[in-house]
């Protein structure tokens, strides 16, 4: 009877232990998500205004951190992209761009999300941080953005099976492998507005 | 009686009322036609691996081991379930967009092969669900192939 009740009792320990880990990661996320509302860097005035802006800003905000190796910086981007994913009105694009919004959003989403909730897994940040990239050039392509982007690839990111990214500056930060290789990799294209 | 008897019978009682709030079952018991196995090309040996080491969190049907009658242990297995869900969901594969099929196979190639799925505290409990070399190499190849095609077919 007794050791019943207590492996009874290990077990509700077990289980509420693992709860508070939980929730203080939550607390995490929720702490994040705050900051990087506040962060988030304030769009140039006299760039046209489109309605990616906002995800745009996050998303080099989220390629110079992973530069830096900075995970947290680009857990709170990712955490401002996902914010400014939400705030975009569907209802007021044009019907080619909400049918590229439409395919790209769910994915672009989920990516962000990841980086948002990994702050201490940079690998894992980077890895989505590929597929994220796919999303955001479409997008640029289609909404254009009031500024001219870049479009560089990394050869040996994937075990060499090469990944893109877009920057805002032609000079390669390279944000797979931040300062392990900061200048591997070359701009494909040059992306006008 | 001690206080130390007074504490583990009020954890009784609280380990027993617990017992009769049981979650809700993960078991559609339908193929949907949306399942991966209708979409895509999936080799009969790789689909045997999928149900028996994947499926029970990443599909709309949960085999249920006895403990899941017990709780905690059935709040701790829905919670798994309903993460393992959001996260990638066989049912449901054929509904994802093509961008997001593509990128779900190559999460399972990559987490295959850096061993991060199946989750060692899952295989813990699940002596079945571990994957043998060939297992892995099978599902890493055809979430290779399957992904090409994708690409392939994309318009």
């Amino acid at each position: 009877m007794k050791t019943i009740a207590i492996a009874l009792m290990m077990s509700s320990v077990v289980f509420t232990a693992c709860d508070n880990g939980n929730n203080k990661s939550d607390e995490n996320a929720e702490t994040n998500k705050r900051s990087a509302s506040e962060t988030t860097p304030s769009s140039n005035p006299n760039a046209e205004a489109t309605p990616i802006e906002g995800i745009v800003s996050g998303y080099l905000s989220l390629k110079n951190a992973l530069a830096n190796d900075n995970s947290k910086d680009a857990a709170n981007a990712g955490n401002a992209i996902v914010e400014a994913m939400n705030k975009i009105d569907k209802s007021s694009l044009t019907e080619d761009r909400m049918k590229l919004y439409a395919d790209v959003e769910e994915d672009a989403k989920e990516h962000a999300e990841h980086i948002g909730s990994n702050a201490g897994n940079i690998k894992h940040q980077r890895e989505h941080f590929d597929m994220l990239s796919k999303d955001m050039y479409d997008l640029v392509k289609s909404f254009g953005t009031g500024q001219t982007l870049y479009h560089a690839f990394c050869p040996m990111y994937n075990d060499n099976k090469g990944a893109y990214w877009i920057s805002e500056t032609k000079e390669i930060k390279n944000p797979y492998f931040g300062k392990e290789m900061p200048t591997c990799g070359e701009v494909k294209e040059e992306i006008k507005q | 009686m001690s206080r130390i008897k007074k504490m583990l019978l009020a954890i009784l009682i609280i380990l027993i009322v617990i017992q009769f709030i049981q979650p809700a079952r993960n078991t559609s018991g339908q193929v949907l036609q949306t399942d991966i196995v209708k979409v895509s090309n999936v080799p009969q040996s790789v689909q045997t691996v999928l149900k028996t080491a994947c499926y029970d969190c990443h599909s709309n049907n949960t085999r249920y081991p006895w403990y899941a009658n017990v709780q905690p242990m059935g709040w701790l297995l829905a919670r798994h379930v309903k993460e393992g869900k959001t996260e990638l969901n066989f049912s449901e594969f054929g509904a994802y967009s093509t961008r997001r099929q593509a990128n779900k196979l190559r999460a399972i190639e990559n987490t295959i092969k850096d061993g991060t799925m199946p989750l060692s505290s899952y295989l813990l409990l699940h002596k079945d669900a571990r994957l043998t070399e060939t297992d892995k190499k099978e599902i890493i190849n055809w979430a290779l192939q399957a992904k090409d095609n994708l690409e392939q077919n994309k318009p």
